[in-house]
C-alpha cells in the first residue's frame, strides 16, 4: 500500500525498488544530479543541517552537525561509513530498507560522501544478513554500471565508490568504534573516545558514521528541500521514523510515523494491531532493548525524542518490543541481561563482570533462590558500571534492568517471596508458517 | 583452504582498503566456506595470504560468533532466543528441538554429525518471531516446535551446500 509523504521511496511507491530503472522512475538519483550538478559540498552540508535530521541508529545525534565536525582539509582522506549492523534486539527496519530499496541508501551515501569530500564509503553489514548483503552487492554493481558510482559520477567530475563489508556475528560491532576496529580487520572492541570518528576514524582518517535509515533520508531531503523535512514533526525531532514493533502484538512489523504526531498507543494499537483481546499492555521497550522500560501508564506519550526523554526513556533505534500482561517482567529482564552478558566484548572489567553478575542474580531470582538483598545488590552493580566503561553497551545493559526493578518492583519482590517466577505460555503466532 | 585460493579471493578487493589488515576478516569468512569451520591450516593460510601472523589471525577469528574454530555439523541451525522471540515461543522451539535431536539444552551437534543447534541473539527478524536461521541463509519464521523439527528433517536429506556461508 503506497504511503503518502513517506521519506522512503519504496513505501511511497508501494512496491520494491530493487532495480535502477524502477528507482529512477520513483524519483531516484534526482538528488544526486541536483547536488553534484548545482551545489557546492558546503551548501549540501547546510541542507542536511537545516533539515534537522537526527541519527536513527540509537543516539539521535544531529546528522548535519556530525558531518560538519569533519575537518575541511582537502588533502586528508575521508570516509563515509554506513552502519548496517542492525543487531539491537527488536530492530529490523534497516533490513527493510536494504531489501526493498537499496538504491536510496546508496544515493544517500554518495550524497554524504560529496558533502564531506570523501572518495570511498563502506557499508558494514552484520554477518547474519548475508541475504541482504547479496542484494546490496548487486545494487552497488548496478549503480556502478549506471554511472552513479565510480569515476565522474553523473558527469560531475566527482569520484566515489562503495565497499560492502560483512561482519561475522558480534553485537558490539554496531557500536561505531567497535565497527571501525572490525572494519580494520581486528577484534571489534570499542576505542576510547575522544578522538571521535569525525576526527580520527577509519585508518585514523576523518570518518562520518551513520545508520542506514539516517543516510537513506538524505535523497528526499535534497529533492524536496530541508524545509519540507524540518516541517514534518516537532522542531527538535523532525522527520519520520520507522518503528519496528514486535512481541505481544497481533501485527508485528515496521511502521513509519511522523515524529511527534503519533502516540505510543496509536503505534501499538492502530498500526501494530494491539495486544490480544482481553489482554493489557504491561511493558514496552520502545527504542530497542537498551532503553528504560515503560509501562501501560506511558501509552499516551507522543513518539519523538523529547517526549520519550520526558518519561525517562529513549527513542533509540525504534525497535519497540511489547509485552502484555501474560508475560513475566522478571523473566524478560533476565533474558535481556543474558543478551548483554553474551555480547559484552570483555574489554572493561565493570561491564564484563557486571553483566555476568546481573545475569546470575536475576537467574537465581527466577529460579526461586533469590533473596531480598539481591535487589540492593543489583542496584549497587548499576552504580559500579555507569560512567566507568568505554562504550554505551554497558549503560544499555543497565537501563532495562534498573528501570524494570523501579517500575515493576512488586513483581521482583513476588518472585523472591514466592519461590521464583512462573514461566508463562508464549503468544504463539496465529497461523504458523510452513517450515520453509 | 590454500593461501593461493584465499589470495585469489582477496586480491581483487585489495585496492578498496587503505590498510591490508582489513582483508583479514573477508579472508577468514572466505576460508571458512570450504569446510564450514576454520582449521589450524586455514588460519595459517589466511596468515600467509594477508601477511599477518597466525596468532593475530586466530585472535580475530575467536572474537566472532559466526567464525567456528571447532568442527560443526554439516548445517548450523541458529534459534533466536532474544526477547521478542522468547515472547513468541522461542524457548519452547529451542527445548523441543534440542530434545528431539538429542542434544543438551545448551545446544550441540547431533549424533550423526549432520546438524549443529545453537542459540542465537536477535537475528533482526522479530516480526517473524520465533525465528531460525540455517547457516547464513535467509532467516525463517514464525516457527513452531513442529515446523522446526520438520526444517531439520529437510536439512538432513538436502545435499550439503557447495560453500558454507555461515
Ligand atoms: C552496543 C551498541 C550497539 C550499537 N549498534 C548499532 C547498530 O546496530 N546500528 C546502528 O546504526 N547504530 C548502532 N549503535 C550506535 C552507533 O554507535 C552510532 O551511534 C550510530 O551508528 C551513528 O549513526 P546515526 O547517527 O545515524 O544514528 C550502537 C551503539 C552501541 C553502544
Ligand atoms: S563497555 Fe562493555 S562492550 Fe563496551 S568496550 Fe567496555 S567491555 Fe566492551
Ligand atoms: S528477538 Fe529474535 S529476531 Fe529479534
Amino acid at each position: 500500500m503506497p504511503i503518502l509523504n513517506s521519506v522512503y521511496r519504496h513505501r511511497e511507491a508501494g512496491h520494491v525498488l530493487t532495480d535502477v530503472a524502477a528507482y529512477r522512475e520513483a524519483g531516484g538519483f534526482d538528488a544526486l544530479h541536483t547536488a553534484l550538478g548545482d551545489m557546492e559540498p558546503d551548501d549540501l552540508l547546510y541542507v542536511f543541517h537545516r533539515s534537522g535530521l537526527r541519527g536513527r541508529g540509537g543516539a539521535g545525534f544531529p546528522m548535519g552537525r556530525k558531518a560538519s565536525f569533519l575537518p575541511k582539509d582537502a588533502k586528508l582522506a575521508k570516509y563515509v561509513v554506513c552502519n548496517a549492523d542492525e543487531s539491537e534486539p527488536g530492530t529490523f527496519k534497516d533490513r527493510e530498507i536494504i531489501q526493498m530499496n537499496p538504491f536510496q541508501l546508496i544515493e544517500g551515501i554518495v550524497l554524504a560522501g560529496y558533502a564531506i569530500g570523501a572518495e570511498r564509503g563502506y557499508i558494514y553489514i552484520r554477518g547474519e544478513y548475508e541475504f541482504q548483503a547479496r542484494i546490496l552487492q548487486a545494487a552497488i554493481a548496478a549503480a556502478r554500471d549506471a554511472g552513479f558510482l565510480g569515476t565522474d559520477i553523473a558527469r560531475s567530475g566527482f569520484t566515489f565508490d562503495i565497499t560492502l563489508y560483512r561482519g561475522a556475528g558480534a553485537y558490539i560491532c554496531g557500536e561505531e568504534t567497535g565497527l571501525l576496529e572490525s572494519l580494520e580487520g581486528k577484534r571489534g572492541q570499542p576505542r576510547l573516545k575522544p578522538p571521535f570518528p569525525a576526527v580520527a576514524g577509519l585508518y585514523s582518517s576523518p570518518t562520518l558514521i551513520n545508520n542506514v535509515e539516517t543516510l537513506s533520508a538524505l535523497p528526499p531531503i535534497v529533492t524536496r528541500g530541508a524545509d519540507w523535512y524540518a516541517a514534518l514533526g516537532p522542531e527538535k525531532s523532525p522527520g519520520s521514523k520507522i518503528f519496528s514493533v514486535s512481541g505481544h502484538v497481533t501485527r508485528p512489523g515496521n511502521y513509519e510515523i511522523i515524529l511527534g504526531q503519533t502516540t505510543l498507543r496509536e503505534l501499538i494499537f492502530e498500526h501494530a494491531g494491539g495486544v490480544r483481546d482481553g489482554r493489557r499492555v504491561k511493558a514496552i521497550w520502545v527504542g530497542g532493548s537498551s532503553v528504560p522500560v515503560l509501562g501501560e501508564q506511558h501509552l499516551d506519550t507522543p513518539l519523538d525524542y523529547e517526549s520519550l526523554n520526558a518519561v525517562g526513556t529513549f527513542l533509540g533505534s525504534g525497535g519497540c518490543i511489547v509485552m502484555d500482561d501474560s508475560g513475566c517482567i522478571v523473566r524478560s529482564t533476565l533474558r535481556l541481561a543474558s543478551f548483554y552478558k553474551h555480547e559484552s566484548c570483555g574489554k572493561c572489567t565493570p561491564c564484563r563482570e557486571g553483566t555476568t553478575w546481573m545475569e546470575r542474580i536475576l537467574q537465581r531470582i527466577v529460579d526461586g533462590e533469590g533473596r531480598m538483598e539481591d535487589l540492593q545488590l543489583l542496584e549497587s552493580i548499576f552504580g559500579r558500571i555507569s560512567g566507568k566503561v568505554l562504550c554505551a553497551l554497558a549503560e544499555g545493559a543497565v537501563a532495562p534492568i534498573s528501570s524494570a526493578i523501579k517500575l515493576f518492583r512488586e513483581d521482583f519482590v513476588a518472585a523472591i517471596e514466592q519461590g521464583g517466577a512462573l514461566r508463562p505460555e508464549p503468544m504463539w503466532p496465529e497461523a504458523p508458517a510452513e517450515a520453509r | 583452504m590454500t593461501a593461493d585460493q584465499i589470495r585469489a579471493h582477496i586480491d581483487p578487493i585489495r585496492h578498496e582498503f587503505a590498510e591490508p589488515r582489513s582483508l583479514v576478516l573477508p579472508a577468514l569468512k572466505f576460508a571458512q566456506t570450504e569446510k564450514g569451520h576454520l582449521t589450524r591450516e586455514d588460519l595459517e593460510a589466511v596468515s600467509a595470504a594477508t601477511g599477518f601472523s597466525a596468532a593475530f589471525v586466530e585472535s580475530v577469528a575467536s572474537f566472532y560468533d559466526r567464525l567456528y574454530l571447532e568442527p560443526t555439523g554439516t548445517r548450523v541451525v541458529s534459534v533466536c532466543v532474544t526477547l521478542s522471540c522468547m515472547l513468541r515461543g522461542a524457548d519452547e522451539v529451542w527445548e523441543r528441538l534440542c530434545d528431539r535431536e538429542g542434544v543438551s539444552h545448551h545446544g550441540g551437534t547431533t549424533g550423526d554429525g549432520r546438524i549443529t543447534i545453537q542459540e542465537a541473539q536477535c537475528l533482526g527478524y522479530c516480526d517473524r518471531a520465533p525465528c531460525i536461521q540455517v547457516d547464513a541463509d535467509e532467516t525463517v519464521g514464525p516457527m513452531t516446535p513442529e515446523s522446526a523439527g520438520q526444517l531439520v528433517d529437510d536439512l538432513r536429506v538436502a545435499p550439503a551446500p557447495d560453500e558454507f556461508w555461515r
